[in-house]
């Protein structure tokens, strides 16, 4: 019942509210006011999901404010959308300059492309290792100096007391880092905040994110992430290792970039956002398989993230890219670390090899395994329940930069403190051990020739501890120190993600589950009889690592493929897919994952694999947008120039259509002009008049439009004389002829396809000619004008 | 007992007949791959030794003269094998406490060479290389397992970083150990008896100069060192308790707990003075249509 009730909320909306406006909830981020423009605009998101998410008492009020004709402010929740993002433009506008430019080409001339597109996935690759490459050799640099530093501390004042001024010294030296790195992201970038994975989801799934993919961003994000990695907070830096590929991607294909005002002049073709697309694509997966030495993982990653726009040879350039990315990180670390040409260090985190005898599992254990998977799943969803409410907090209370770099401080202090109380209080002392060298060996109150074994995983960088909980030997931690370590970073990972530096969760994750799972092997190994060794703590410890990944990022088969990639073990290929598998079962049932999760706290108007499943009684008429602002073939310039500006018509492309007759009748439907078109033309003053008048005029070119591209100056920045207003444009050359049409009965789930599957950002509603009937009944109400309507949808883009 | 193990043991079985049936009928094969001439497969015993040692068996007619060994590498092998026992007899004493290089280095010095000898490319009096014959006979190659055995035994020890090249004595840098430690063992006697804590302060300095000139000594050691400084360590950790003092609890507690605090009032403060962030809700255009409302309603009823 209460399902019901909610969508006659949802869509009796439509119906009180009229034309004036009904209510989508949009968010406005008026805290930057760059974005002013598209905010004081009136355009509409519509967010699918909050169909069966809706509730009822929220959607009364918010009516009622919305028929006061009154802006009413809420606090942030998860259900807005925002109007700072739009679509980007995948579907290929075939105008006839397109079409004339494609004719133009020789059979050579497309196989040249075809040479350049793999040129640019190679340099993706090699890029992308580099980079890599560079995070890993100043992280791991640089970490030694801080814990060289701090080590020669301690072992001083043990003897002489005064520990707690290396408790100090500690805390500051990860709260300088860690507030240059917060510095950096929360003034200067703040879209390089996180691990940056959502965000190439995103523009993976269509959806423009502001300067998501922009040369700063990236500068901001490496800095950023060597900064919190070596401030010691629980972090990874693989995430931010697919961020950076993304935008080396997007970057090299285009030949230019538009920060640094540098054209190579190469490259043109690639300037749009199909082509982008498909290189973004393989950088993404690029940084995967820098990030975890898994090739196959990342092309799958990719291919999970953003597989509905997928072909047979994008595939293979992809993979080409990540295995240049993976071999130049390989080659760059082996020259690093002295050893030139060795190259068994595919990717950032190692897991190291699972070859001993001990380590082959049976089909005994496999229960075992899902039940870990189940533990997994249910730590999961605990981690992303509590990091939805802090997240939420912080969009709501903590949303000043000065605020958000003070806090990432306090998490750094706080983590240093928590660490060194665990070590300082642990009693769990091992003996050094020449075969497993600790880096940082901390003996503190052990005996002489033993080390502290708690420091091993809190004083170390989290990759290293992750390897140390893989591979130490059996009865190096004991289980009260991996309890108590399990708990403490747990919620120190919860707290972390989501401040305002860029960081990954990824390896935090791993070795949470690393923690926990080899407190499992422990306490198997305690049950079997003496002497049984089938469960070695180190593959448990594999699983849980697993088990716990899976639970909070809901990865499934990338995320299988990525972990059997990096412990370089396929047998270990099917106790990990029933981990994943189990994991993600059990989290969904709670909760969704991480990523999804702060997808949809920042509002991005995302489109999942389906349409929401109760979605199938809504028909296109009812969430395309009304009336429709049409524009004329022949369009006189200043009708275009107030269309443009108007801020209650913010859409992104304008249906053009040629009377039929003079009267009542209802224009018909002859092509799609776009916004970043309409400014270019404005801005070359393709006109009519000026066309008859210059005849040594050159023709505008599709250059013209890559040149601005991806850029495009807002309207108010053109300027349009008085004489001009009344010149006339001719718009026939530069429109889609043959945008995708759907009639006003199909169903919500049927649009929803074309959406996602050809990646969308208009769709033109007409009516159907068999139903004039029907539409008559409407004719006095909303179609007054036109019966061979122009209608689009806006489907989930706040612009069309 | 498992079924693996079973299994071997018919495998063992199997093999042995196999051998058997190849040494009776080896001599009349002269071709095939078992008895090449230069490289024969089948166990020889020369048949000299079997006189030294035990009383010959009736079943072993000795070998035709070609395929005997020379004196000369019997009496190389006779040296091997006297060094060899003279160098198990001294390790075995000195297992406990470890004094393997110390002790026997001179013993795997001699051992060394003699093996040398047998498996050196030069030919003997009679033109022929004692290395193919003594070493590479048959599959049991039990000279040089023997003498691997000993050489990994002693490269697993680190004993070359004790000892001068050549193995002429113990080098400087473990005579200077060993005296240290001798002078911290002597004064550990010493104040053995009674209170501990008079052990730990007399005896702190002589230990942590032994305990420096450890760690200031290379990084890879041989056991010998190893072995008296970890047994010195336990001694003094364990036995004597002579490790740090777990002493500033209160400043830890106090400093962390100041840390973990102002999280707090982080959040309190940015809850009760930030303003909450709203949104501006924005509406999107819609048609107007009752039909919607309708459709449902008849799809409801």
């Amino acid at each position: 019942m209460s399902n019901i009730t909610k969508k006659v909320s949802w869509s009796s909306r439509g119906d009180e509210l009229g034309p004036v406006g009904e209510g989508t909830p949009l968010l406005n981020g008026s805290e930057q006011p760059r974005h002013s423009r598209q905010f004081s605009e009136g355009g509409s998101l519509f967010q699918i999901d909050r169909l069966s998410t809706v509730d009822l008492e929220e959607e009364i009020s918010a009516e009622e404010e919305s028929a006061r004709g009154q802006p009413k402010e809420i606090p942030h929740n998860s259900k807005l959308l925002s109007l700072k993002y739009e679509s980007l433009d995948y579907d290929n506008s075939e105008n006839q300059l397109f079409l004339e430019e494609e004719r133009r080409m020789s059979f050579t001339g497309f196989r040249c492309l075809e040479i350049s597109r793999w040129l640019i996935c190679g340099l993706i690759g090699v890029l992308t290792g580099l980079i890599a490459c560079f995070i890993d050799i100043v992280v791991e640099k640089v970490a030694r100096y801080k814990y060289e530093a701090i080590k020669q501390n301690i072992e001083r004042f043990t003897e002489v007391g005064g520990l707690s001024i290396s408790l100090i010294l500690w805390a500051v030296l990860n709260f300088s880092f860690v507030m240059v790195g917060s510095i950096l992201v929360a003034f200067f970038e703040p879209v390089a905040a996180g691990s940056g994975i959502p965000q190439i989801k995103c523009y993976l799934n269509g959806v423009k994110i502001p300067r998501v993919v922009r040369l700063k961003t990236l500068v901001i994000k490496v800095c950023g992430v060597i900064c919190s990695v070596i401030g010691g907070l629980a972090v990874g830096k693989e995430g931010p290792m697919i961020h950076s590929g993304a935008v080396v991607a997007a970057g090299v294909s285009q030949g230019r970039s538009t920060t640094l005002k540098k054209d190579l002049m190469i490259f043109e073709y690639f300037r749009r956002d199909t082509e982008k697309r498909d290189f973004v694509s393989a950088g993404a997966a690029a940084g995967v398989s820098a990030a975890f030495g898994a090739p196959v993982g990342g092309v799958l990653f990719s291919l999970e993230e953003g597989a509905s726009f997928w072909n047979q040879m994008l595939t293979w350039r992809i993979f080409f890219a990540s295995m240049i990315s993976t071999f130049t990180l390989n080659f760059f670390l082996s020259i690093s670390h002295n050893n030139t040409g060795d190259l068994s260090n595919p990717g950032l985190i190692n897991f190291g090899r699972f070859e001993s005898e001990n380590l082959n599992y049976n089909l005994y254990e496999i229960p075992l395994f899902i039940a870990m998977g189940a533990i997994g799943g249910v730590l999961g969803a605990l981690f992303n329940f509590l990091n939805y409410w802090l997240t939420i907090f912080r969009i709501r209370y903590v949303h000043r930069p000065c605020l958000q770099v003070m806090e990432a401080m306090l998490v750094a202090a706080v983590t240093a403190s928590v660490s060194f109380t665990m070590i300082y209080f642990s009693n769990d002392c091992q003996p050094l051990d020449s075969e497993h060298a600790e880096e940082y060996p901390l003996q503190l109150f052990c005996a002489d020739g033993e080390y502290n074994s708690m420091a091993t995983t809190f004083f170390n960088t989290p990759e290293k501890s992750v390897r140390s909980l893989f591979h130490n030997q059996p009865g190096t931690y004991n289980p009260l120190t991996l309890g108590l370590f399990t708990i403490t970073y747990f919620f120190l990972a919860c707290w972390t993600y989501g401040l305002a530096v860029s960081a990954g969760v990824f390896i935090p994750s791993l070795l949470i589950g690393a923690a926990w799972g080899r407190l499992c092997g422990i306490w198997l190994a305690s049950l079997a009889s003496a002497g049984s060794i089938w469960a070695d703590p180190g593959k448990y410890a594999l699983i849980g690592a697993a088990a716990q990944l899976g639970g909070i990022v809901r990865m499934t088969l990338s995320l299988t493929v990525i972990l059997v990639e990096a412990t370089g073990n396929v047998t270990y290929g099917l106790p990990i897919m029933l981990v994943l598998l189990t994991a993600k079962i059990v989290g969904d049932y709670f909760q969704e994952g991480l990523y999804d999760i702060h997808i949809k706290l920042q509002s991005v108007p995302f489109l999942h694999w389906e349409a929401p499943a109760t979605s199938h009684w809504l028909t296109t008429r009812e969430v395309m947008s009304s009336p429709v602002t049409c524009l004329n073939r022949i369009e006189k310039v200043g009708t275009i120039v107030d269309v443009l500006s108007n801020t209650s018509t913010n859409h992104n492309g304008f249906p053009v259509v040629v009377q039929v007759s003079e009267n009542d009748e209802p224009s018909k439907l002859c092509g799609l002009i776009l916004r970043s078109q309409l400014i270019v033309l404005l801005k070359h003053k393709v006109f009519v008049e000026l066309a008859g008048s210059r005849l040594t005029r050159r023709k505008l070119q599709l250059k013209d439009f890559r040149d601005a591209y991806p850029r495009f100056p807002p309207i108010q920045s053109i300027h349009v004389s008085q004489d001009e207003r009344e010149c006339l444009m001719d718009l026939t050359e530069f429109m889609n002829p043959t945008p995708y049409t759907v009639t006003q009965e199909t169903s919500l789930p049927r649009v929803f396809k074309l959406f996602r599957a050809l990646g969308l950002r208009h769709l033109v509603v007409i009516d159907d000619a068999n139903r004039v009937r029907v539409l008559n009944l409407y004719k006095s109400k909303v179609f007054s004008r036109k019966l061979k309507i122009v209608t689009m949808i806006l489907f989930r883009w706040l612009d069309w | 007992m498992s079924l693996r193990g079973n299994c071997l043991i018919f495998v063992f079985f199997v093999i042995n007949i196999c051998a058997f049936v190849n040494c009776d009928e080896g001599t009349s094969l002269d071709s095939g791959d078992q008895v090449r001439p230069d490289s024969p497969g089948l166990p020889r015993v020369p048949s000299s030794l079997l006189v030294d040692s035990f009383v010959p068996l009736s079943l072993m007619s000795s070998f035709p003269e070609d395929l005997e060994i020379s004196n000369h590498c019997l009496e190389l092998l006779s040296i091997f094998s006297q060094r060899y026992s003279d160098y198990v007899k001294c390790l075995v004493p000195a297992a406990r406490p470890v004094r393997v290089c110390t002790k026997c280095y001179s013993g795997y010095g001699s051992l060394l060479n003699a093996y040398m000898n047998i498996s050196s490319d030069q030919m003997g009096p009679s033109n022929e290389s004692c290395r193919d014959s003594l070493m590479r006979s048959d599959r049991l190659m039990l000279v040089y397992v023997l003498f691997s055995n000993m050489q990994d035994l002693w490269e697993k020890s680190n004993c070359d970083f004790c000892i001068t090249e050549k193995f002429q004595g113990v080098n400087n840098e473990t005579t200077h150990f060993m005296k240290n430690l001798n002078q911290t063992l002597s004064c550990f006697e010493k104040y053995q008896q009674g209170n501990h804590t008079e052990l730990c302060k007399n005896c702190k300095s002589s230990y942590k100069g032994l305990n420096e000139l450890y760690s200031s000594m290379e990084k890879t050691l041989c056991i010998d060192v190893e072995d008296a400084m970890n047994m010195t360590r336990i001694l003094w950790s364990k036995n004597f308790n002579c490790s740090m003092p777990r002493g500033e609890t209160v400043a830890v507690i106090a400093v962390s707990s100041f840390m973990l605090f102002l999280p707090i009032i982080f959040y309190l403060s940015s809850f009760l003075h930030s303003e909450q962030k709203k949104r501006k809700l924005i509406h999107p255009k819609r048609m107007k249509s009752y039909s919607s409302l309708m459709n449902i309603q008849d799809k409801r009823s």
